[in-house]
């Protein structure tokens, strides 16, 4: 509850700064921090996911699974649940691997992390916990409007032993709200990537963290290289009750397509 | 001998047409199997000359590197000083190349595709300067001028490619489009680099759909590496068929010097990255292939090909020696009166038993002869010909767009050899009977 109260103190002291013109180093810092510490949730999480891809020549793609994370020890699991051609396909990350199951061999091959999660244009972090602060070194670009509202436009650069797809990441972070709207992720030739904006937040009650978590409902990924395609990410029924103790298991994620 | 050659060439004019026929029937099933084998060599051919040209030397020094466990980096590291030692210890070499290797996506502005980018440089690879034949427009764009353009000679500059024409199609791009190139780095952060198209060559079927060349130090951008670095030391042999021994004595040759080598698998570097990111080791190993293991995914088709050809001249194999068997029946039956006399003024069981076999064995030396000369002069006439595949998918299979074929008087011989014994074996039978044929009797046989 102390952190949620703390967060509502600084969001108006850090608008406050905005308007004064940009922020320094300490507070750009805190700015990520706070991106993080809004969406981190200290107990498990579960979270029904709708994947839409659309590829120019191609047919449109939709994939419904479910996420499950316990972000207190860095496990993520990921089950297909339709269409039935996917259905007991999963991803699962333990110490830091990246495995998928095809449920058509019943084979377990480990993957990158940069794995494009059912070939799409989003990545395991996507899904993940939000680790910028940890990850990236922020610096204040400017201020600037996106649409009708007013952002923090912060670069990112990935810190030398970041384990991250992207080295540089800008990041538009609503001045009134905190809430992410938009990120941009470029290779390290500079080139831009892909865009993603997050057009709607949602907040929900945490029991294991005492305060509101921050989740985007919506994610709209662009691949600024393939120009034409693009991912949305629709996230709904967040639970966060307690899982079962042994759900983070090759075997767990391989009974469910029996 | 001669005596049985007069009496059996006789015997075979006497009945015109049935010798006409069976002649024709060996002569249709050899100039087939003559024509499969041609199609067999031709495309083992094909597969070396591309697999050389394209994807490997003769023989390769290649490895991987390993900063973490989980790591599998086809990269060498002090590639300069293990090229100069390769060379010391390969005298047989006629030359070598080194080129970086990569799996990454590239991108146009209508379509994307994965790729093995590999990184050449142009100026020392005579070979593939010499393999590679640039496409004309028209074979890759509607509408396109009837001559080549581009320039291969070009991809020793900076930030160029040269693809292949099924590439280009599928890219929809033309010389002077840009590409961009995309794959994680060695530290595995995405990465790009945008290159122009400089050439589009001719396909050299499967392996030209998934290989684009690029100057080496582009794939060493792309991936971070450093500039004492590369993937593979491709060694070209005066002699390729010394290949395996080269290998075998390298290895030994290598670990004695200090290298840490991998055990041997028949296989392309891609097929092992699964297997090195699993194994505990952290540093740099070699790993030496030879020309085959480089296209060993590529083995079934050649496979596939003559396994057909077995099932296909088997059963005419079958067909032929029921016909001949049913024909020196009717011989023997139609001359039994003949065996009886012949037998009667003193020609022995084996003269007999060999008469026929002689008829058999000159019946099918005149068949598989005619068959032999019919089937090597179509099979050279066709390679002549250059005739161009428009179907992609089986230009894949045959590795190339032109139709090659390759005989070598070894088949023809072979062949021919296969035939006439089937016939030979063929009369037996009917052979062993006349043979046995009490004079008394075969005298009496109403016939």
């Amino acid at each position: 509850m102390l952190r949620a109260i703390a967060a509502l103190a600084v969001l108006p002291a850090l608008a406050g700064l905005a308007r004064a013109g940009g922020l320094d180093p300490a507070q750009t810092q805190a700015v990520v921090k706070e991106l993080d510490d809004r969406q981190r949730n200290s107990g498990d999480y579960k979270a029904m996911v709708f994947l839409e891809r659309k590829e120019k020549d191609k047919n449109d793609l939709v994939y419904q699974l479910v996420i499950y994370r316990r972000d207190q020890d860095d496990k993520l699991m990921m089950l297909f649940l339709k269409p039935k051609a996917e259905a007991g396909r999963g991803y699962l990350r333990i110490d830091k691997n990246l495995f998928m199951y095809d449920p058509t061999t019943g084979k377990w091959d480990r993957r990158t992390e940069r794995e494009r999660i059912g070939g799409t244009d989003s990545r395991r972090q996507d899904y993940d916990e939000s680790r910028l602060a940890e990850e990236y070194a922020p610096t204040y670009v400017a201020e600037e409007a996106l649409g009708q509202f007013k952002v923090h436009h912060i670069r990112l650069d990935a810190k030398k032993e970041a384990d991250v797809a992207f080295p540089v990441m800008h990041v538009w972070v609503d001045q009134a709200t905190g809430n992410l709207l938009k990120s941009q992720e470029h290779a390290q030739s500079g080139k831009l990537m892909r865009t993603s904006y997050y057009p709607k937040w949602e907040r929900m009650f945490s029991k294991s963290k005492g305060a509101d978590i921050y989740f985007p409902r919506e994610m709209r990924i662009f691949d600024e290289v393939e120009k034409g395609n693009r991912t949305t990410i629709v996230i709904e029924k967040v639970d966060l009750n307690p899982l079962e103790a042994n759900i983070f298991t090759k075997a767990w994620l391989e009974a469910r397509s029996r | 001998m001669g005596l049985y050659l007069t009496i059996a060439l006789r015997n075979l004019l006497q009945a015109r047409r049935r010798t006409a026929l069976l002649v024709s029937a060996l002569a249709g099933v050899t100039m087939l199997l003559v024509l499969l084998m041609a199609l067999s060599h031709g495309l083992t051919e094909t597969m070396i000359r591309s697999a050389t040209a394209v994807t490997s030397g003769h023989v390769n020094v290649a490895g991987f590197s390993k900063n973490k466990a989980t790591d599998a980096w086809p990269v060498l590291h002090g590639v300069a000083a293990l090229r100069e030692q390769v060379a010391g210890l390969v005298p047989e070499a006629e030359s070598l190349v080194v080129r970086d290797r990569a799996w990454a996506k590239v991108v146009s502005d209508r379509s994307s595709m994965y790729v093995s980018p590999t990184g050449v440089d142009i100026r020392e690879e005579a070979r593939l300067r010499e393999a590679i034949v640039l496409a004309k427009e028209r074979e890759y764009k509607k509408d396109g001028r009837d001559g080549v353009v581009g320039d291969l000679a070009r991809l020793a500059e900076p930030r160029t490619a040269v693809v292949f024409a099924g590439q280009a199609k599928r890219l929809a791009v033309e010389v002077g489009d840009v590409l961009t190139v995309t794959a994680p780095t060695g530290a595995g952060r995405t990465n790009t680099v945008d290159v122009t198209v400089v050439a589009i060559a001719k396909d050299f079927g499967y392996l030209s759909s998934w290989v684009i060349f690029l100057p080496r130090q582009d794939v060493k951008d792309l991936y971070q590496y450093g500039d004492d670095t590369g993937s593979v030391i491709q060694i070209y042999l005066r002699d390729p068929a010394q290949s395996e021994i080269v290998m075998g004595r390298l290895r030994e040759d290598l670990l004695g010097a200090g290298h840490e080598l991998m055990d041997h698998e028949p296989n392309p570097f891609f097929f092992k990255f699964e297997r090195v990111a699993g194994e505990d080791w952290t540093g740099q190993k070699l790993d030496l292939t030879v020309w085959s293991d480089e296209v060993s995914f590529l083995k079934w088709i050649v496979t596939a090909l003559d396994a057909l050809s077995f099932v296909l001249v088997g059963i005419l194999m079958v067909i032929i020696a029921v016909g001949i068997t049913n024909s020196m029946w009717i011989a023997v039956r139609e001359r039994t009166r003949e065996v009886g006399t012949v037998r009667a003024i003193g020609m022995r069981r084996r003269q007999v038993l060999t008469l026929f076999l002689v008829e058999a064995l000159l019946l099918g030396l005149m068949g598989t002869l005619l068959g032999g000369a019919l089937g090597a002069g179509l099979a050279v006439g066709l390679d002549a010909a250059h005739i161009h595949i428009e179907t992609e998918a089986v230009q894949i299979v045959l590795l190339s767009d032109v139709l090659n074929l390759s005989v070598t008087p070894g088949q023809v011989l072979w062949s021919m050899a296969v035939f006439t014994l089937l016939t030979a074996l063929s009369a037996l039978g009917p052979a062993v009977r006349a043979a046995r044929m009490q004079p008394v009797t075969a005298i009496h046989h109403a016939g």
